[in-house]
Order: C-alpha cells, then sequence, then structure tokens
C-alpha cells in the first residue's frame, strides 16, 4: 500500500468513528445520562435538604466526597502521563492512547472539580475559594493546602484544554476537509484556517515541546499538592513524607488503569483495531504494571515508617487499617492494586485485552477503595479515643458518586463522536 | 507564476525539495505545506528557530514574579498570623508561584503560537482552503502567467 493509500484509509477510518453512532452507542449514552441525571438529582436533594442528609459528620468530616475527588484528579493525571510524559521520552506507542487519554483528563478533571462544590454543601458560597480579598479586604490564606489545590487543578485544566486543544488542530483541519454541512464549518473556525505550512509546523512543534515540558512537573505538582491537603495537617496515617511521590504513582496506576477501561471497548465499537494494537497494550500495561510496584512498595513503607516511628498512634492507626472495622476494604484493596496486577508479568495476559480490560476494573475499584482507606480511616480513628467513630457513605453520597461515573462516561462518549479519537497526524509521522 | 509539485512520498518530496534549492531557488519562493511536521523542512528551506520560547519564557518569568508578588503583597497588606507561621511564608508560597509559572508560561506560549501563526486565519476560515494528505511544494516562479 502507498503512503497516500494509507494516509487516505487512516482518515477514513478514524473519521468514521464519527459518523452515526450505532444503538450499541446510544444504549451506552443513555446508561450514562441516567446514572448522572441520579446524581444531579441527588446533589439537588442535598442542596434542598443541607449536608446533613450527608454520612460525613464530626470526626469523619472527609468522606466519600472527597475520596471522589481525589479518585478524579487522579485519573486525570494519566491522560498527562500518555501526552506529555511520553512524548518527551519520544515513545511512539503514545499516539495510539493520546487523544482519548487527553480527552480523559479534560474530562476527569472537570468531574473531580465539582467534587469540592458538593462538599461545601452551600456551594453557592465556591468563590470563597478564589483568591480575592472579602469585604474586609482579607485575602485568602496563601498558607493553606486547600488554597494551593484551587491553583494547582485550576492550573491543571487550563493546561490540559489547551494542550488538548493543541493537539487536535492539525486533526481538526482534516475532519474539515473531510466533513460537509454544518460539521464542516464547526472544523472550518475550530482548526483556525490550519494550512500545514513549514512555518506553522515549525512552531506547532515548539508550542507541542514547551506545552509537553510544562504538563510534565505540573502532573508531578498537582497530586502532590493534593496529598499535602492530608500531609500537612497532623493526623495519624496522613502525616508523613511519603505522601506526594505515593500519590503521584497511585494516580499514573489509576490513570493507566482507566484507559484500558475506556479504550478497549472504544477500540472494538468503533473499528480501530488496526490503530490500536496488542503491542500498544502490552507498552500500556507494562506502565500499570509498574506503578503498581511502586503503590505497592508504598504501602509497605506506610507500614514500616509507622512502626520504626516507634509512634503509638501510627502505630495504633495503621493496626486499625489492618485489622479494624475497615479491613475489609483494606485487604480488598490490596488486592486489586498490589497482587492482581502482578499477574502482568505473563506477557500472554499482557496481550490478553479481556483479561486487561477486567484488571483495569479490578484496579479503578483499589483505587478508589485506597483514597476511601486513607481518608477515613484516619479521621475514624484520631488520637482522643473519646473522638473516635466510624463512617458509612448514605444513599445521596452513593448516588452522587455514581452520577460522577456517569458524567465522566457521558462526555467521554460523546467525544468520541465529535472529535477524532486519534491523534492522525502523528499516525501519520509515525507511519511515514 | 505559481509553479505546484504534489507527493504522495515523504523521500520523494524532500528530494524535490533539495533539488529546487540546491537548483537555485530562493527559499522565500518556495511555500511548503506536509500533512505532518518534517523536520528536514527547516534545515533544507533554512528556517530561522521559532520565536515562540520568548513567548514562553516572558510567561514563565511573569507567573513567576506574578506568583510571589501576589501572595507577598497580600501578605504584607495586611498582616495576620495565623497558625504560628511567619508572616511571609516563603516555602508556602512556591507552591502558588510554581503554579502561576506553568499557568502564565503555558497559556502565553499558546497565544504566541496564534501570533507567530496568523491564527486565527480568517481569510483561510471565509475562503474554505483546504490542505490535503499530500506533501505540496508550491514554487512562485516570479513570471506572468
Amino acid at each position: 500500500m502507498s503512503l497516500g493509500t494509507y494516509f487516505d484509509q487512516l482518515e477514513h477510518d478514524v473519521l468514521a468513528a464519527m459518523r452515526k453512532p450505532s444503538k450499541l452507542y446510544w444504549a451506552a449514552l443513555a446508561v450514562s445520562a441516567a446514572a448522572f441525571a441520579l446524581g444531579l438529582g441527588c446533589w439537588g436533594w442535598q442542596i434542598y435538604e443541607g449536608l446533613g442528609m450527608a454520612g460525613i459528620r464530626s470526626p469523619v468530616g472527609w468522606g466519600v466526597y472527597i475520596t471522589d475527588f481525589v479518585f478524579w484528579v487522579g485519573i486525570a493525571h494519566s491522560g498527562t502521563l500518555i501526552s506529555a510524559v511520553l512524548f518527551l521520552f519520544r515513545a511512539k506507542f503514545r499516539c495510539s492512547f493520546n487523544r482519548s487519554a487527553e480527552a480523559m483528563t479534560v474530562i476527569a478533571v472537570m468531574t473531580a472539580g465539582l467534587f469540592p462544590l458538593i462538599h461545601l454543601g452551600r456551594c453557592w458560597f465556591f468563590y470563597w475559594l478564589m483568591p480575592y480579598p472579602n469585604q474586609r479586604h482579607l485575602w485568602v490564606n496563601f498558607r493553606s493546602p486547600l488554597i494551593w489545590d484551587v491553583f494547582a487543578v485550576s492550573t491543571y485544566f487550563t493546561i490540559s484544554a489547551v494542550f488538548f486543544f493543541v493537539g487536535l488542530i492539525p486533526d481538526l483541519a482534516i475532519a474539515r476537509r473531510r466533513f460537509t454541512g454544518w460539521r464542516h464549518w464547526v472544523f472550518r473556525i475550530l482548526s483556525l484556517g490550519w494550512q500545514g505550512t513549514a512555518e506553522q509546523w515549525k512552531h506547532y512543534a515548539w508550542l507541542y515541546m514547551f506545552l509537553a515540558a510544562f504538563a510534565t512537573p505540573l502532573v508531578i505538582s498537582v497530586h502532590s499538592v493534593v496529598s499535602w491537603d492530608f500531609a500537612m495537617s497532623v493526623i495519624p496515617g496522613w502525616h508523613t513524607t511519603i505522601f506526594a511521590p505515593y500519590f503521584v504513582a497511585g494516580a499514573i496506576f489509576s490513570g493507566t488503569a482507566m484507559v484500558i477501561t475506556l479504550v478497549v471497548p472504544m477500540r472494538r465499537i468503533l473499528g480501530l483495531d488496526t490503530y490500536i494494537t496488542v503491542d500498544h497494550f502490552e507498552a500500556i500495561a507494562k506502565i500499570l504494571l509498574f506503578t503498581s510496584l511502586i503503590v505497592s512498595y508504598s504501602y509497605i513503607v506506610e507500614f514500616v515508617l509507622a512502626w520504626y516511628s516507634g509512634n503509638p498512634f501510627e502505630i495504633a492507626h495503621f493496626s486499625f487499617r489492618a485489622v479494624g472495622d475497615y479491613r475489609y476494604l483494606y485487604w480488598l484493596m490490596l488486592f486489586c492494586n498490589g497482587l492482581l496486577p502482578l499477574t502482568l508479568f505473563v506477557k500472554r495476559l499482557r496481550r490478553n485485552l479481556k483479561y486487561l480490560f477486567v484488571l483495569s476494573l479490578f484496579v479503578n475499584v483499589g483505587m478508589w477503595l485506597e483514597r476511601f482507606v486513607i481518608i477515613v480511616t484516619s479521621l475514624a480513628r484520631d488520637f482522643d479515643p473519646y473522638n473516635w467513630g466510624n463512617y458509612a457513605p448514605r444513599f445521596g453520597e452513593i448516588g452522587i458518586t455514581i452520577g460522577s461515573f456517569g458524567m465522566f462516561f457521558m462526555l467521554f462518549l460523546i467525544f468520541t463522536k465529535m472529535l477524532p479519537v486519534l491523534a492522525i497526524a502523528e499516525v501519520k509521522e509515525h507511519s511515514s | 507564476m505559481i509553479r505546484e509539485y504534489k507527493f504522495d512520498d515523504k523521500a520523494a518530496f524532500l528530494h524535490q525539495l533539495e533539488e529546487l534549492v540546491r537548483s537555485g531557488v530562493h527559499p522565500r519562493r518556495l511555500t511548503v505545506t506536509t500533512p505532518f511536521h518534517v523536520h528536514e523542512v527547516e534545515h533544507i528551506l533554512h528556517l530561522r528557530p521559532s520565536w515562540l520560547k520568548l513567548f514562553t519564557l516572558i510567561g514563565a518569568a511573569a507567573g513567576l514574579t506574578a506568583g510571589f508578588a501576589f501572595t507577598v503583597g497580600t501578605a504584607l497588606d495586611w498582616p495576620l498570623r495565623t497558625g504560628g507561621k511567619p508572616i511571609v511564608a516563603l516555602p508556602t508560597y512556591i507552591i502558588v508561584a510554581f503554579e502561576l509559572t506553568i499557568l502564565f508560561g503555558g497559556v502565553i506560549s499558546f497565544l504566541g503560537f496564534l501570533f507567530l501563526s496568523r491564527f486565527p486565519d480568517i481569510p483561510a476560515i471565509v475562503s474554505g482552503t483546504e490542505c490535503g494528505p499530500e506533501f505540496i511544494i508550491r514554487e512562485d516562479t516570479g513570471e506572468a502567467v
């Protein structure tokens, strides 16, 4: 096949994915939209009733909402890893995943951004988080990790969105040529008049490299800042220096699992088997295995630090994690995040897409549980036994959590029909 | 008069481009469009490095300065001691300054890209000029049609 024919076929195949949706697609969209509607309904109910309808109360003031926030920020991270870090390392397999991963990042940050508002209860006061002087000319407390979060997450969203859009520009120009009607006009405007001249490509290449170079430390800083929401306090189980790298590795681990969860069915439904190959999945499975090992190592270090510190509160806390009231969640988390991914040492399993898909679901569950265990067990058993108390999420919180998954999958499904799901120009570059 | 060369093959395209430049055609009289970034084109046409890095540097420096100026300035504007920490707690402000460095650096780089590439190219959007999947060289021969 000549290069010209291949390019033509590639454009046709990738853009064919944006044509008329199948019944399966509509069914998936309907289920996601229904879950999202459930979440909105529960949030509306919470706004009407007040935060008391949720299970969070003293001593466990951070529950499922903060778990969801950390989970979704973590999911966002792998998008940047696959796009930016693998770009800087010139890993060719990234071009099969980077567009989906970047879209996943933007959507996951949007989802994550809702949870601080939901957790506020009176969400209409969200602007109190913003750095502006109040009526007494007092500013927000810049020494607080919660304010660092505002800066980190909003910067992350902005840079991820810019990175996503910049990567799309040459492909939007291709879509402009291939589509007719209203879509042609939308792509004509969005592609900014891209012609692919040498000058345009020159500036484009520099911009892409700079954005990748900015996004790489950003991805590390954002989840470090999220971890410091916990580590800056003195609560046993939270106050530890390992938190930043531990959270960053966990975020990349969970995000990689979510990429597999999304791309395995997407590849099948949209018929992209030729361009997203088993070799590509094997490469990403290796990242999953590698980050799983880092996360497992962190679990061990946490316990060793508590033991070696000789601090009775730390020792008591970690004993509670392992054998206390939340032990089933803890051991399930270890099974999903530490034990099960070890099977990826077997090459045959790394190349089995059905297995990878099921494994990625377990890892998603395990990583959600990890955040739940870290947040809830520490608050449930702090220094003073008179201040101990357990927490269980209520219906509204579960509904909002399901709604966040609904929102995430719904927006991702819409993305697959509105924009090219593969970086066409980049695939062309590698195949030439 | 514009003479147009179209190629499906990257190697043949680069060969032709090199031939044209070697034969004495000034790079300014050549317009090249490619379906993806071809590094060799910049060398053959002797294109100057992009000025984009200047935008990036200015953006990042502005973000860093703004981050520290903002946090230190507001702390000094109304000194309020909380949590036993110093009024100007520089280590904690590094986070804000770092994030703003990346935010300003990234956004100003993007704006610089739009400026240097003359985007959005309104005439191209209105006229609906397309770019195909081929490698194209357009040579302005300077002759009247």
